[in-house]
């Protein structure tokens, strides 16, 4: 960074994002308060089952109620916090799992590295959905299993990163430095990998994390999710769909949260990659 | 055999290899992660009331899942060798069967979907470079755009509101073209995004600014030296977004309520019939790995820099 960017004001620094980066962020940040904000915000008990089912919007329900007479409105305030946090915690697993079988299978030597990337190949081969969905059936579906097996389906995606940047590390003259010196695999790995990779996992995090949430709705729209009771975007895309005829804004509401949110983090991530492969690209001339 | 073609053969033959080897893992995983499923389906349908509880040890009896795993596994991979997929306890049916009367139509949307992606794909972002000024440009940024940050599932949900409940176009259930389209744009997207990257670099390289000061034409150039050069990438895209096609279509199945391979695994996992999932899974599996396998096999066929010994 050049000394001009580093004393420019911070108004022209966001002035110089595009419109639909700052929609982005905006959605971001709406969608964050909500998540935890949410127990307060909504109007009646998310879970509570009346008579008056599938409303229209208005008549005290904001959002009208759903086939259980649930209002939609305050069950899209509690889920929004629960989408979120399964989507996070399955990209965090996912990147904390991937990172460290990389490094770990980088330091221990090429036999090792050999092994451990060939479970890297199976798990990418088998699709997403499939794979989370054996893996959710045999450990029973809950909120664990899910957030494991989205993890571990992911992983793949944070390992190759790892290893290339490994790979990338290891050309660089002051990793040779190092070798010279008798650093072995394991201190390269982490005294100059490590710190080295920051970059790419958020990047690869940003890029993930929509992924997962999307995944997550899936599965509760397959009826594998989290619960059958709390109210996810997907469980609630799930109850809806059957009654999209009587009632379709207790479907619409929660695709659109889900659709905003993803859209957003999707071109968040995106912007973070180029100008990653832009500074690279920059810096490697 | 000249060493080029034996260093070519050794290549492939070493990627055979790994294919197996990863084909081979996933038989074995997924038959133990299947066999850690608490329940089994005699006792789905014993809770259904449908058998006696002498019925259901011979059941059992008859469908080995009282010996112990290894022997099942042992049995079962035997089994798996010769082709034979076993019984659906469940559907008292082949497995084979089964998966023969789904996958035809999960092939279908799969393959229409594949194709409306490479067609729109490849044309976009050969007219995009072909004519840099012209509309297909913000096209292909669009498509793009479009198929990183829309999921499948969500515009898949939010046609059927729009279509089948507001204007009434398409069925609820069963309409085959809406989920192609989506599946089939966001496929075009992945490619255009690949493709037109890849042609955009190989249009600075020197050999295209030689050709150029030959006085070669611009649509020469880029159908000639840009893109031959740029799809190999494209080959391995292809290959790599198998998996995602598929699962994409097992997704829009369930979503447009169609028949098919989603709403055959759907079921067989709520009547807990491993052999059906495990069947389906492996052949998914195995699809994919060999897919790959042919894709890396073009691919360094067409440029030998690829291989790696």
């Amino acid at each position: 960074m050049t000394a001009e960017a580093l004393t420019r004001p911070v108004r022209t620094r966001l002035a110089g994002l595009d419109p639909v980066t700052m929609l982005a962020w905006l959605i971001i940040i709406i969608a964050l308060f909500i998540a935890l904000a949410g127990p307060f915000l909504a109007t009646h008990d998310p879970m509570m089952f009346s008579a008056e089912m599938n409303e229209q919007p208005g008549n005290g329900h904001l959002l009208g109620t759903d086939d259980g007479g649930r209002d939609v409105f305050s069950r899209l305030m509690v889920g929004t916090g629960l989408s979120l946090f399964y989507g996070a915690s399955a990209a965090m697993v996912a990147l904390v799992l991937g990172a460290v079988t990389a490094l770990i299978a980088m330091s221990l030597g090429k036999p090792i590295e050999l092994a451990l990337f060939a479970v890297v190949d199976l798990v990418r081969a088998l699709p997403g959905i499939l794979f989370a969905l054996a893996f959710i059936v045999a450990f029973e579906p809950g909120a664990f299993s899910v957030v494991l097996a989205l993890g571990v389906s992911f992983a793949p995606n944070f390992a190759m990163i790892t290893r290339a940047t490994y790979e990338q590390q290891l050309a660089q003259p002051y990793t040779a430095a190092a070798k010279v010196l008798g650093a072995g695999r394991g201190r390269i790995a982490l005294i100059h990998v490590l710190p080295n990779i920051g970059g790419a996992l958020i990047t690869q995090f940003a890029i993930i994390l929509p992924r997962c949430i999307v995944s997550e709705s899936v599965l509760s729209f397959l009826g594998l999710g989290v619960s059958s009771e709390l109210p996810s975007w997907g469980r609630m895309i799930a109850t809806a769909t059957p009654y999209m005829e009587e009632a379709p804004h207790a479907l619409l509401a929660p695709i659109i949260m889900l659709s905003a949110v993803t859209f957003a983090l999707a071109i968040i991530g995106n912007a973070q990659r180029q100008r990653l492969t832009h500074t690279t690209k920059r810096s490697a001339i | 055999m000249s060493p080029h073609h034996f260093r070519l053969a050794a290549n492939i033959g070493l990627d055979l290899l790994r294919a197996l080897g990863v084909a081979v893992g996933i038989v074995v995983f997924t038959f133990f992660v299947i066999r850690m499923i608490p329940g089994d389906v005699v006792d789905v349908r014993g809770i259904e009331g449908s058998l006696t509880y002498s019925q259901q040890s011979a059941m059992r009896e008859e469908l080995g899942l009282n010996k112990p795993w290894l022997t099942q596994f042992l049995d079962w991979s035997g089994m798996i060798l010769t082709g034979d997929l076993g019984q659906s306890a469940r559907f008292a049916r082949p497995i084979a069967d089964l998966l023969g009367a789904v996958l035809p139509s999960t092939l279908l949307l799969g393959a229409t979907a594949l194709a409306i992606g490479i067609v729109v794909g490849v044309t976009v972002s050969v007219l995009a470079v072909l004519f840099p000024r012209s509309v297909f440009v913000p096209v292909v940024d669009f498509i793009t755009i479009w198929s990183i940050t829309v999921p499948t599932f969500s515009i898949g949900i939010m046609s059927l509101i729009v279509f089948a409940v507001w204007l009434g176009w398409i069925p609820a259930i069963g309409n085959f073209l809406v989920p192609a389209l989506i599946l089939g744009l966001d496929t075009a997207g992945s490619i255009a995004k690949a493709l037109h990257e890849d042609m955009r670099e190989v249009q600075t390289s020197e050999f295209v600014r030689s050709a150029r000061a030959r006085g070669v034409s611009h649509a020469r150039i880029v159908l000639r030296h840009i893109l031959p050069n740029a799809l190999t990438v494209t080959i391995a895209i292809i290959g790599l977004m198998l998996a995602g096609v598929f699962t994409g279509a097992i997704t829009m199945e369930v979503v447009f309520g169609l028949p098919g391979l989603g709403t055959l695994t759907l079921q067989a996992i709520k009547g807990r019939d491993y052999a059906v999932v495990q069947a389906i899974i492996i052949w998914l599996g195995v699809t994919v790995i060999f897919a790959n396998f042919v894709a890396d096999t073009i691919r360094k066929l067409i440029n030998p820099r690829l291989r790696t010994i």
